[in-house]
């Protein structure tokens, strides 16, 4: 301590620190806190961590495997899209799509017409999977015209509309087995493919000879068919079944055969699944086109200021200190209690007693008999002074028995009238009731005036 | 760690930046992240340049004690043992009852540097108010960010019963000594004792003609009898359950404080040794052997401690606790509550022991809520609060009249007025000679 100059700090709560910081030399100082070092409450950061490192870790341990079993269970579940070109689950198609790839062939993942507009060349294999249909008759047939070579799985009635009108549905193969029977060249490699699944039919077969049905089971049942078109010179294979061409079943069978064939021989494969980007956009433009872009940032930015106003109004200076708060029993809470008692019970008479004996002991203290004195005496005394008939102070102080709570309240009026013609006839100015008493009494061989007994 | 209002306001500001240069959702996304960069390199940058709070050391320095309903100035020095200048707000965390209203000071200290931090206390309550901790938050120079740590600095201090009573101590005392000297009310009785001799005056009592004296001196002299002195008074606090029960919002155990006060000083006045002893079922507080200042600042300092117990008294114990402390004869005053008969048993039965070797007065609280309470009758229920009321005071009078059965005597009078009562009682029956 090089300065120990000594200074008022300026405090607002302290009106009194503008006396000298001397301390008062007749003050008793409290001594304990006299060392010079002072010890620290808080933990510095490093005896925090130390302190609390079992938590700090565990808690990363929990959050890590967490992650991991996320991604592993993430891995395992069927959360792709059916076909999905990079989905490794059953449903999905990167197995057929990884292998394409190593064969050489450009295999594009394709969500929109447009993009497929892009990637497709005249040489090009186009893959269409329309789940969901969302794709109408003019985009299907600009999607037929866009590739050499387009491959439909599982075509909707629109599909055929567009691409085969020749072509209907035939229903659930009953086959046990699916035997190559045609001249597509991808058909005879594969030999078979999965049986069952849906299949199509061909109703007016000879009538169309550029439509070829393939895998028959059955009468008029193919669970392939190409239709190659006259003037573009464009084909077409339908493949109603989705199966043939899914992880899970892409190795059975002569499927993988079938699929390499289909979507092998071109140099580029676009491998398109539809989405909602493919629907017309109607309407007025949207209220996310209509903001201006800082409106997202901003908000974040409000919602980082919030965060640090809690951390400002909410961060505690110091601990809390402890106080242990005095009991608080009012004393005439038994009295207010036994009222209620009385008021819920409707005991007038009870009530009412308790009054008269309060009253009479009064009375009989201002007409000057004892503590002991009968009650027909208090009573022929009252009488006496008041110059009332004997039996109706009888009548107000033993007899009536109240029925009703107006006749309790008139019967406590008559208590305290005859208490007060009492004693202005006994020419005491006492009052109804004695106060609570201890005034000096001047005489000292008499106690101090209180509440007399009864 | 912590924020400052500034700093808040420092984020908020980068709404300007955000909406200027920021048109497209990418580019204002990136003058946000920069913006946050910014502001936390500025935070980091305040913190790095704070001045540790725990280079700070406290002395404190406290008067031992108070009286309640008086002022106390609590005085922290803070010495700056760091190489850096701390501009810090302080917490001088005082229990909530110490009274210490705003305790929250802004301190500027250079290194090296003592200062005073001054806090005004006002306690509320009585007992022992206790401070434990002082918090030191020093932010950086441009007030973003602060550091904060919590420094041990206890202290202490006790805060007296208020005696409020000691008002109607002059008047006590002068009519105490109003007792020195008379003869013509003063009987001979087995407690007065023989003073002097002077001549007779017209209206002196013709009883205390001392003819031996007479005939000595050629005048007519009266003897003169002043007010026994060297007698014991001991007052017994009853601290069980019943002593917490406020009247007039005040605990009765408060009451008796005033009451017991007020008796000891005007007993010490007068010459009686007093002895004190608060008692449930063990003692709480007992001042024995003191005499004059020593007397009633012993006494206070062992009340100020005394809370009431929420037990029940144990009256079998209070002879025995009596004989203790003497076995002459002594007034004996018990400040307990009387409340119904059946709460009362305990005090009846053992009242015959004591009253058998002492003068007993038996003081309590009356709650003067009851007396009113008795008297309005205006509507049904006040009627029935009246004769609750009516009832209650009933049992109080009932317990009386078996105290004074066993030959002890009774008061009872509302908070305000059972001080001087009791003091009243004491004068009388000094001067009735039965102490």
């Amino acid at each position: 301590m090089t300065a120990t100059r000594l200074h008022i700090a300026a405090d607002a709560a302290a009106p009194g620190s503008a006396e000298s910081g001397r301390p008062e030399s007749g003050r008793a100082e409290s001594g304990r806190s006299g060392s010079a070092v002072t010890t620290v409450a808080t933990p510095t950061l490093r005896a925090w961590l130390h302190r609390s490192s079992f938590w700090i870790i565990t808690s990363i341990a929990i959050v890590a495997i967490a992650i991991v079993s996320m991604l592993i269970s993430g891995g395992a579940q069927a959360t792709g899209r059916a076909l999905a070109g990079d989905s490794p689950s059953p449903a999905g198609s990167m197995a057929l799509v990884e292998v394409l790839r190593e064969q050489g062939v450009t295999v594009t993942l394709a969500d929109s017409l447009t993009e497929v507009r892009a990637a497709a060349g005249d040489n090009s294999t186009v893959l269409l999977y329309d789940a969901n249909d969302y794709l109408d008759a003019d985009q299907l047939t600009e999607l037929a015209d866009l590739a050499a070579h387009t491959v439909v799985v599982a075509p909707s009635f629109l599909a055929l509309q567009a691409l085969a009108p020749t072509v209907g549905f035939g229903g659930v193969s009953e086959a046990e087995s699916l035997s190559a029977d045609c001249s597509v060249p991808a058909v005879n490699r594969a030999e078979q493919i999965v049986p069952g699944g849906d299949t199509l039919s061909i109703p007016q077969k000879n009538a169309h000879p550029l439509v070829t049905g393939c895998f028959a089971s059955g009468t008029d049942k193919f669970s392939l068919v190409q239709v190659e078109n006259d003037t573009t010179g464009g084909i077409v294979t339908l493949v109603p079944d989705a199966r043939v061409f899914n992880n899970e079943n892409v190795s059975g069978y002569g499927n993988a055969a079938l699929a390499l064939g289909l979507l092998g021989p071109s140099d580029s494969l676009v491998w398109y699944l539809p989405t909602l980007a493919d629907l017309p956009r109607t309407g007025p433009p949207s209220l996310a086109d209509l903001t201006p872009g800082w409106v997202t940032p901003v908000l974040l930015l409000l919602v980082l200021t919030t965060l640090a106003a809690a951390v400002w109004r909410g961060r505690r200076f110091g601990p809390l200190v402890s106080e242990n708060l005095p009991v608080t029993v009012k004393a005439s809470e038994t009295m207010e209690g036994r009222a209620r008692l009385y008021a819920r019970g409707n005991a007038r008479l009870r009530a009412l007693d308790a009054l008269r004996v309060g009253s009479v002991q009064r009375l009989a203290r201002t007409v000057g008999l004892g503590r002991l004195a009968h009650l027909d005496e208090v009573i022929g005394s009252v009488a006496a002074i008041t110059g009332s008939a004997p039996s109706e102070v009888r009548r107000v102080v033993v007899d009536a028995v109240p029925a009703s709570d107006a006749q309790l309240v008139a019967l406590s009026d008559s208590l305290q009238a005859l208490e007060r013609a009492t004693s202005r006839a006994a020419g005491t100015a006492t009052a109804p009731h004695p106060e609570a008493p201890a005034s000096a009494s001047p005489d000292f061989d008499s106690p101090p005036a209180e509440r007399m007994d009864p | 760690m912590t924020l400052s209002g500034r700093f808040v306001f420092l984020v908020a500001l980068g709404i300007v930046p955000i909406v200027v240069f920021g048109p497209t959702a990418e580019a204002a996304t990136g003058v946000l992240g920069a913006w946050l960069l910014l502001v936390l390199a500025l935070g980091s940058l305040d913190l790095a340049l704070a001045a540790s709070p725990r280079a700070v050391t406290v002395q404190r320095m406290l008067p031992a004690r108070v009286r309640l309903g008086e002022t106390v100035t609590s005085e922290l020095y803070l010495t700056n043992t760091g190489r850096r200048r701390l501009l810090a707000t302080v917490r001088d965390a005082w229990q909530p009852s110490a009274g210490a209203g705003r305790n929250r000071s802004r301190v500027v200290l250079g290194p090296g540097e003592r200062r005073r931090i001054a806090l005004v206390l006002v306690p509320l309550r009585r007992g022992e108010r206790r401070v434990e901790q002082v918090t030191v938050r020093s932010s950086g120079p441009l007030g973003l960010w602060s550091r904060q740590a919590t420094l041990n600095a206890p202290g202490r201090i006790r805060v007296l019963p208020p005696f409020h009573s000691r008002k109607h101590l002059p008047s006590r005392i002068s009519r105490l000594k109003e007792l020195d000297g008379r003869t013509s009310v003063m009987v001979r009785g087995q407690g007065t004792e023989f003073d002097s001799l002077r001549e007779y005056v017209r209206g002196d009592d013709v009883r205390s003609i001392d003819w031996r004296a007479t005939a000595r001196r050629n005048d007519v002299m009266v003897r003169t009898w002043r007010p026994e002195r060297d007698r014991r008074v001991v007052i017994l606090l009853d601290t069980g359950r019943t002593s917490a029960a406020r009247v007039n919002n005040e605990p009765r155990l408060d009451t008796a404080f005033e009451a017991a006060l007020l008796l000891a000083a005007l007993a010490s006045v007068a010459g009686d040794r007093v002895d004190f002893l608060a008692f449930d079922r063990r003692v709480r507080g007992r001042v024995q052997g003191a005499s004059g200042a020593a007397l009633l600042s012993q006494m206070v300092d062992s009340m100020a401690m005394i809370e009431p117990e929420l037990i029940e008294m144990d009256w079998a114990a209070v002879p025995g606790q009596v004989r203790s402390i003497t076995s002459q004869h002594a007034l004996i005053v018990v400040l307990t509550s009387i409340d119904a008969a059946g709460a009362s048993t305990g005090l009846l039965s053992v009242l015959s022991q004591l009253t058998k070797r002492h003068t007993v007065v038996v003081a309590s609280v009356l709650d003067p809520a009851t007396v009113e309470a008795a008297t309005a009758r205006s509507g049904r229920d006040e009627i029935y609060r009246a004769a609750a009321a009516e009832r209650a005071l009933l049992d109080v009078a009932r317990v009386s009249a078996a105290i004074r059965q066993l030959g002890a005597d009774v008061l009872t009078a509302s908070p305000a007025q059972l001080p001087p009562a009791l003091a009243d009682r004491y004068i009388a029956l000094k001067a009735a000679g039965r102490l």
